[in-house]
């Protein structure tokens, strides 16, 4: 089960926000994925358990150089909790888009309002 | 927040840093009220077997201090071709004096590595209070006044007469800044040596300075000024060390069962000592913390070196700069040669990088025509950008990973540069004369800024965000004040850094533009046979 409500999980969450609000213009906008490196940790770190978040995370960074293709790379994540209160269009925060058994893509709405 | 309203956030913030950091730059030698009798009379002593609590009176010497000069009690003087060293009627050594011409003082005088005021090395405090007033008020008698070493090292002996307890300290004192000690006590007393407080040469902003007990199952414990709030002891200890930037006063080759104690001064500073009954041998080292001296006198002591937290990186990173420095004889060519190591090893990545970012151009104006199509969309631009760019096969992003791997090396360069006293006044060419400091012409720092302008320009460059485009366009201005205040070396290796980069990115350019001539010569050529 996810604890959504960690303060491991509420600190990077931070942490990230801070290092996107803020050190991605001295970072150069270096990242070669889409989803850049921060994003993708942010729906792993939101949607993953900690340790699974830190694994993907931290292999995405490594492969983030140029002796990779780069372009997009989706997360992928295993659970999924569904309980969604609305479900209207602007409701939704992410497109789970079927992978193999059990696994989803996690795709950003872009239509999402909050 | 508005992207606007970010950028000026992230300006005011490095402003704040950069103002901070200049206004803490200089070397502040901390104001002494460490030794405020007073105060110090808190530090409490832990005896081990009885756990009663007695004030620490080591520090009350301080109040006779106070009176007295630097001079007036000096018992023994031994000279040497790089140090004077005295020796005073409390048995300590009361200064020692650096004639090397790279240890200067902030007032240009000789530096002295016994701080002025606090606990000097080998000082002597008994468990016994009574005792204790006794021998501060009589005075060790030399056997010699004055001597100076040649090659031969000299022996002096220091003896207390107490009532009923002499006291004797068997010292010889060598050349290259070591000596051996025994004490002898004619009676089995409790005491306690101290190597005291942390000299007070040299310590500038993010310089660890302290106490270092190194212990043998390899462990450095390092306590920083200001964080020594409990007592702690150490056993089976290899080397204690209380050091500033780059000297340090040592104790070594100690018995397996002392226990060495750091003990916290009222304002939390650690002070060094051991605790001992009966006789005691061992050797003692006062001087800069050059790796080369260090290890010639005995390699343990090079664990006395120390980077800040960052050891494990900057450690590596010195030794080959030391490595370089033997081949090539100057420490600024030194770094400039690590400058260029550091590129060959990314130089596959580099040059591949290089390579699809010309692609790019070719691709740009596709680029802008998506850029156009979802103007009012970043995120979804993003993704269309690089659904372009994988179907050209082309990147122009270096990737976090590099970008991550540079800000170690940075900050390893800036450890050695910070704490190794062989960069200490050491200089490259023309009006760089010392590698550690900034650099006052400011030549440098704008040679740095001026380079990364033009690596700027010549590499091609892709931006969605017109804001990041701005801020791009400004890093090399607010690169240059950053680097103001930074250690010439430092500055150093980014603008030559800079200069190899613009070097490579020109000659990829060249390659690239002579095989598309290439390309369109046959081309033509086709074209005019048809």
């Amino acid at each position: 089960m996810l604890s959504r409500n960690s303060i491991f999980r509420k600190t990077f969450l931070k942490f990230l926000w801070i290092y996107q609000k803020f050190f991605t213009y001295f970072s150069f906008g270096s990242c070669r994925y889409y989803p850049t490196c921060s994003e993708y940790a942010k729906i792993h770190f939101e949607n993953s358990p900690i340790s699974t978040a830190f694994y993907h995370t931290f292999t995405r960074i490594l492969r983030c150089n140029q002796l990779f293709e780069g372009g997009i790379d989706y997360p992928v994540i295993k659970q999924i909790e569904i309980k969604p209160a609305k479900i209207k269009l602007e409701h939704i925060k992410y497109w789970l888009v079927p992978n193999k058994k059990n696994h989803y893509y996690i795709i950003k709405n872009f239509s999402y309002k909050g | 927040m508005s992207p606007n309203q970010r950028l000026m956030v992230a300006v005011v913030l490095s402003i704040v840093f950069f103002s901070a950091y200049t206004a803490m730059f200089p070397p502040q030698q901390p104001v002494d009220t460490k030794n405020d009798i007073e105060q110090q009379a808190k530090v409490e002593q832990e005896i081990k077997t009885t756990k009663t609590v007695e004030k620490v009176t080591g520090h009350e010497i301080s109040k006779s201090q106070k009176v007295e000069s630097r001079d007036s009690n000096i018992v023994t003087t031994i000279k040497a071709d790089d140090f004077i060293l005295k020796l005073d009627t409390l048995g300590r050594i009361a200064s020692k004096e650096l004639l090397d011409e790279r240890f200067r003082d902030s007032e240009d005088l000789h530096a002295q590595i016994i701080p002025d005021k606090g606990a000097k090395p080998l000082f002597i405090r008994f468990a016994d209070e009574s005792l204790n007033k006794e021998a501060l008020s009589v005075p060790y008698v030399a056997t010699i006044k004055e001597a100076t070493i040649k090659d031969e090292p000299i022996k002096v002996t220091l003896t207390q007469k107490l009532s009923n307890l002499t006291v004797t300290k068997n010292l010889t004192f060598y050349k290259d800044g070591h000596y051996d000690i025994s004490i002898k006590m004619s009676q089995n007393k409790r005491y306690f040596v101290y190597i005291g407080h942390r000299p007070e040469v040299s310590k500038k902003l993010m310089a660890a300075a302290g106490v270092l007990v190194y212990t043998a199952d390899n462990v450095a414990h390092i306590i920083e000024d200001g964080d020594a709030d409990n007592r702690e002891t150490f056993r089976d200890v290899l080397v204690a060390s209380a050091f500033d930037q780059y000297t340090a006063t040592i104790f070594y080759n100690l018995d397996k069962d002392i226990t060495v104690i750091v003990d916290g001064d009222s304002e939390k500073n650690p002070v060094l000592y051991f605790d001992s009954l009966g006789d005691v041998t061992f050797k003692g080292y006062i001087g800069p913390k050059e790796y080369k001296t260090l290890k010639a006198i005995d390699s343990v002591l090079t664990n006395a070196i120390e980077f800040g937290w960052f050891t494990f990186a900057a450690k590596p990173l010195f030794a080959v700069l030391l490595w370089l420095h033997d081949h090539i004889g100057n420490w600024g060519w030194a770094i400039i040669a690590l400058t260029l190591l550091v590129r060959l090893v990314l130089y596959p990545l580099t040059y591949k990088g290089m390579m699809s970012m010309q692609k790019l151009k070719e691709i740009s104006p596709k680029v802008k025509e998506l850029q156009e199509k979802y103007k009012g969309d970043p995120q979804r631009m993003n993704a269309a950008v690089m659904e372009m760019y994988k179907k050209h096969g082309a990147n122009p992003l270096g990737g976090c990973l590099p970008m991550l791997l540079q800000i170690p090396v940075f900050f390893a360069i800036y450890r050695v540069l910070l704490n190794a006293v062989e960069l200490q006044g050491a200089p490259w060419i023309l009006w760089v004369n010392d590698l550690s400091r900034m650099d006052t012409t400011y030549i440098l720092p704008i040679l740095m800024g001026v380079s990364m302008y033009f690596q700027q320009r010549m590499t091609p460059t892709n931006f969605t965000d017109p804001m990041q485009e701005k801020v791009m366009r400004f890093l090399p201005v607010i690169f240059t004040f950053f680097f103001v205040t930074f250690p010439s070396g430092l500055v150093l290796y980014w603008f030559v850094n800079n200069l190899f980069s613009i070097l490579q990115q020109f000659i990829v350019n060249k390659q690239f533009q002579n095989a598309k001539d290439l390309k369109e010569h046959i081309e033509k050529k086709k074209k005019s046979e048809k």
